[in-house]
């Protein structure tokens, strides 16, 4: 049982990046996280009463406290990632709807200046009408 | 289009192993990311300043018509849900 509780605590750790492979849902993935890491420590101690209780049955008792161990420093690292993910400014004075943005002007990947205004003006394809809205994506960089 | 502070070499990079078709802007100095109050003050490694996500949909007007701000760096908006606004506009 220990090494299962080892096994959801690194899936609990895992699910946390699984948004970079493309993973569905990516609002579900914080619960799973907690979901994992409860199953985990669960598992954990029903591990440990069970190599104490019965260990004429089941000899594996350093073994099974050196896995517990394991599964316990990983659950508290998934617990750790799920605060630091949380750790984000607010956004309450950033542009809201109705209100408007302003304009600026930034290199793309070219070196070429490339503005708000110029991009909702024209079109890329120079024949087509101009754009009905742009979507401005800000991230966080992929250093 | 895509802002973030990494400079255009990186940018380049994931457009073309992506295939992003889209302008990726590099806001190195964080200037816009700061004027749009999106900024996360020592988010990035090494400490240096980032910006938090945030996804907008701006009219020809520069009016924001759509906004997402997550409150969790593993939750971002969808591409279906960008587009189901963008939709939604007409």
């Amino acid at each position: 049982m220990p090494w299962w509780a080892l096994a959801f605590a690194i899936l609990s750790v895992a699910c946390n990046f699984a948004s970079f492979v493309g993973f569905p849902q990516p609002a579900a993935l914080p619960w799973l996280s907690i979901f994992l890491a409860v199953v985990a420590l669960f598992l954990l101690v029903a591990g440990l009463i069970r190599a104490f209780d019965r260990r004429t049955i089941y000899g594996g008792k350093i073994l099974s406290i050196v896995t517990s161990a394991f599964a316990l420093i990983i659950v508290g690292l998934a617990g750790f990632i799920s605060m630091g993910a949380r750790k984000l400014p607010s956004a309450a004075s950033a542009p809201q709807p109705g209100q408007q943005v302003p304009d600026f002007t930034l290199a793309d990947t070219s070196g070429k200046a490339v503005s708000l205004h110029q991009l909702l003006e024209s079109s890329s394809q120079s024949q087509t009408a101009p754009p009905k809205a742009v979507l401005l994506v800000f991230y966080r960089g992929y250093w | 289009m895509a802002i973030s502070v990494d400079p255009p070499e990186v940018s380049r990079n994931l457009a073309e192993k992506s295939g992003y078709t889209f302008p990726i802007l590099s806001d190195p100095d964080a200037s816009v990311i700061r004027r749009y109050h999106l900024l996360h003050p020592r988010g990035g490694p090494d400490e240096h300043d980032i910006a938090r996500p945030a996804e907008f949909l701006v009219d020809s007007s520069m009016i924001v018509r759509w906004a997402n701000f997550t409150e969790d760096i593993r939750v971002r908006a969808r591409a279906d849900e960008m587009l189901a606004a963008a939709r939604n506009l007409r």
